[in-house]
């Protein structure tokens, strides 16, 4: 094992963790802000890369032009998901915690379903994009262009999201709502609204996530899965509702699951992620940023 | 009414009669399981499959001039013209699905036999199903040698295992050094299922044998996000040929991957799966000039028996795609299924059984380059003979053996 080995592992973890961590931060928002866990998050990713699959196949739209239009269309459709199912699945007097489970996870299965009715089972990828199979190479470590714009996107979108939460009217109604809702609307917030607005937010991280993983990624009814159970890892990890946490737990799941393959076999790969987890869950059960 | 023990008898004796005229109106048609990955991850070939069934029961059912088994006429002649019947069921690519999917075939469709299953692992499960209630297994594209060799009495393969597949391509690597190519090094690269690992087995034992190094040998988890890492160890390796097992997902990321990284290996030699699929080259194609993939079948073949482009031609139509390794895999086993049944007269397990452990059917009439169809006590036809193809200009061509190859090899790949 050589150093430029090591090097390339960690640059290329490095990079896929950020972006590990854009996908999750849309789970960890919409969870701290109101303790619902999105089961269908996964397939909020899996309908961004199809919009962006489209917008390239039917109009000829770049990936990267078409990511804020695949942005503002999942933040449109991720208040719907609130306005149309959350919204009364919260409302369940028995069992809550397993009503907003199985109406999330049944939209899940919904959208697969419909997915693969509507755009057939077959893999699709977007064969030439600016980005698309372009490297950059430094010193013998190879970088992916599209891999390196995605993970640039994702520092820039926790940053702009650090901002939009801490210094804006918004982002303060948001703060407040989670901290009690019920107090907020003591005050004459309207508590829906800022719950849509939620959603909408956090699809719409998921769809600029997807966006860019469509350069690079094929697309496919059932994409969603394994990006999604490494979102979860990632938001318990970082600790749940932590924006930040989201942010580094993605940083950590990507460099430990790059390691771990360079040591063990790579088929196990993903031990290593879940044996940082036991660990953390057995140091700070909340994760690492979790502030619950 | 109470029910006494009198109606009872009664009733069950006039049952029994009315048994075996049930069982002959149930002949005129047969019903056949059909068990593949219908969604999930892998779904886009068990929808291909199930087009590929459809074409095949099309020419059993209707009258076709083509010299494959049961084409002319119409339907079973040995069971008084029965028409074919498909049920379709949906494994998911699980295992245990496999399983609940077989026993519902046989217990609630009253399926005669069972044809499956893309993966090795599922085919594992819904054969054991079969070979309890005693309902002939037909394993239509499933490549796992360690299959046939659990003494299955209901298990049959017309096409060939990994081993004849990997054999194929040592062959071809013998041949090549002859020539003078320099082929000393190869690194395995093959996902964690059993088709993988019987891959890699059955490579790591041909490479020792012939006197190849093996200088990496990768095995990944299937439908892995990210591949950067593995692919860093093959390009560290640096072999002289890859030699991918990965189904098509894994595939696409590979070949992406080895973009990104820049890795350009000579050459590929893959063990089919994915790299026979349409959507890989769609995706990746422009990378690919040059790779080698094991194979059964070939559209070649078509100049030879025009018979392969008519009924290449009827599954287009349904599936707006060409025929492939998979597919047409999947079509020969219905044919060689309704042709048993046919034999047997029946559409009894035991009856199944016994015929298509006779079956002997010459090669020409089949769509496959097979020598013939003849199975041995494991149910394995051994005179499939794989061929080498590679992917030049946007298609394949059959490179090995010489016998069926209509062109040289390119090597290195560009």
């Amino acid at each position: 094992m050589t150093a430029e080995t090591i090097i390339q592992s960690l640059a290329s973890g490095l990079l896929m963790g950020l972006l590990y961590g854009l996908i999750a931060v849309g789970l960890a928002l919409i969870f701290g802000l109101m303790d619902v866990v999105n089961f269908a998050h996964g397939e909020f990713l899996m309908i961004a890369m199809y919009a962006t699959f489209f917008l390239f196949a039917f109009f000829a739209i770049d990936p990267l032009l078409a990511a804020p239009l695949v942005a503002a269309a999942l933040f449109v459709f991720g208040a719907a998901v609130y306005l149309l199912v959350v919204r009364f699945a919260v409302r369940a007097k028995a069992n809550a915690g397993m009503v907003q489970i199985f109406s999330t996870f049944g939209l899940a299965i919904v959208m697969r379903g419909l997915a693969q009715y509507f755009f057939t089972p077959d893999y699709r990828s977007i064969t030439h994009s600016w980005l698309g199979g372009k490297t950059i190479s430094v010193a013998g470590i190879f970088l992916p262009v599209p891999q390196l714009f995605g993970a640039l996107t994702a520092i820039a979108a926790f940053v702009a999201l650090y901002f939009f939460i801490n210094r804006t009217d918004f982002g303060r109604a948001l703060e407040a709502t989670r901290e009690d809702a019920g107090a907020v609307a003591l005050v004459g917030i309207d508590k829906n609204r800022v719950f849509a607005l939620g959603w909408g937010l956090g699809a719409a991280l998921v769809g600029l996530a997807g966006a860019i993983m469509a350069i690079f990624f094929y697309v496919y009814p059932d994409v969603g899965a394994s990006f999604a159970l490494i979102a979860y890892v990632t938001v318990a990890l970082g600790g749940f509702g932590s924006v930040f946490g989201a942010f580094a737990g993605g940083i950590i799941v990507g460099l430990v699951e790059a390691t771990t393959a360079l040591i063990l076999p790579p088929s196990l790969k993903s031990v290593g992620i879940y044996a940082v987890y036991l660990l953390v869950v057995f140091i700070r059960p909340r994760g690492l940023f979790g502030s619950l | 009414m109470s029910i006494s023990r009198r109606n009872v008898l009664l009733g069950a004796t006039a049952s029994a009669a009315l048994l075996p005229v049930a069982a002959r109106a149930q002949t005129s048609e047969v019903v056949i399981g059909v068990i593949y990955p219908l969604s999930g991850a892998s779904a886009q070939i068990g929808v291909d499959a199930q087009k590929a069934f459809e074409t095949a029961a099309e020419i059993v059912n209707k009258n076709y001039d083509f010299d494959l088994p049961l084409a002319r006429g119409e339907g079973l002649p040995g069971l008084g013209g029965a028409k074919v019947r498909l049920v379709f069921a949906d494994h998911q690519a699980d295992p245990q699905k496999g399983r609940a999917e077989a026993e519902r075939l046989i217990t609630q469709e009253k399926v005669c036999a069972i044809i499956g299953t893309y993966q090795s692992a599922v085919a594992v499960t819904v054969s054991q199903v079969c070979e309890r209630y005693g309902i002939p297994f037909m394993s239509a594209d499933n490549s796992s040698p360690s299959l046939h060799r659990r003494g299955l009495k209901f298990y049959f393969r017309a096409s060939p295992h990994d081993e004849m597949y990997s054999k194929a391509m040592f062959d071809f690597f013998d041949a090549m050094k002859k020539k003078g190519t320099k082929i000393e090094t190869l690194s395995l690269f093959h996902e964690d299922t059993i088709f993988g690992t019987d891959s890699g087995n059955a490579q790591t034992k041909l490479a020792a044998e012939r006197g190849y190094k093996i200088v990496s040998d990768v095995k990944y988890r299937a439908n892995s996000p990210s591949l950067s890492a593995e692919v860093q160890q093959l390009k560290a390796a640096n072999a002289d040929v890859l030699m991918p097992s990965s189904y098509t997902t894994d595939g696409i990321l590979l070949v992406k991957t080895m973009g990104e990284l820049g890795y350009k290996p000579p050459a590929i030699v893959a063990q089919d799966a994915g790299f026979s699929e349409k959507a890989l080259y769609d995706a990746v194609g422009d990378k690919l000039e040059g790779v080698i993939s094991r194979g059964t079948f070939s559209l070649d073949l078509a100049a030879k028996r025009p018979m392969v482009a008519k009924i290449n031609d009827m599954f287009k139509e349904k599936s707006g795609k060409d025929l492939n390794d998979y597919s047409s895999r999947q079509f020969m086993a219905l044919i060689l299924m309704a042709e048993a049944i046919n034999r047997a007269k029946s559409t009894d397990g035991e009856k199944i059984r016994d015929a298509l452990a006779a079956t002997d059917i010459p090669g020409e009439q089949t769509i496959m380059p097979w020598k013939r169809v003849k199975y041995d006590e494991m149910g394995q036809n051994n005179d499939a003979d794989p061929v080498l193809l590679q992917y030049v200009g946007g298609k394949f061509v059959t490179i090995f053996p010489p016998q069926a190859a209509v062109a040289e090899a390119i090597w290195p790949m560009k």
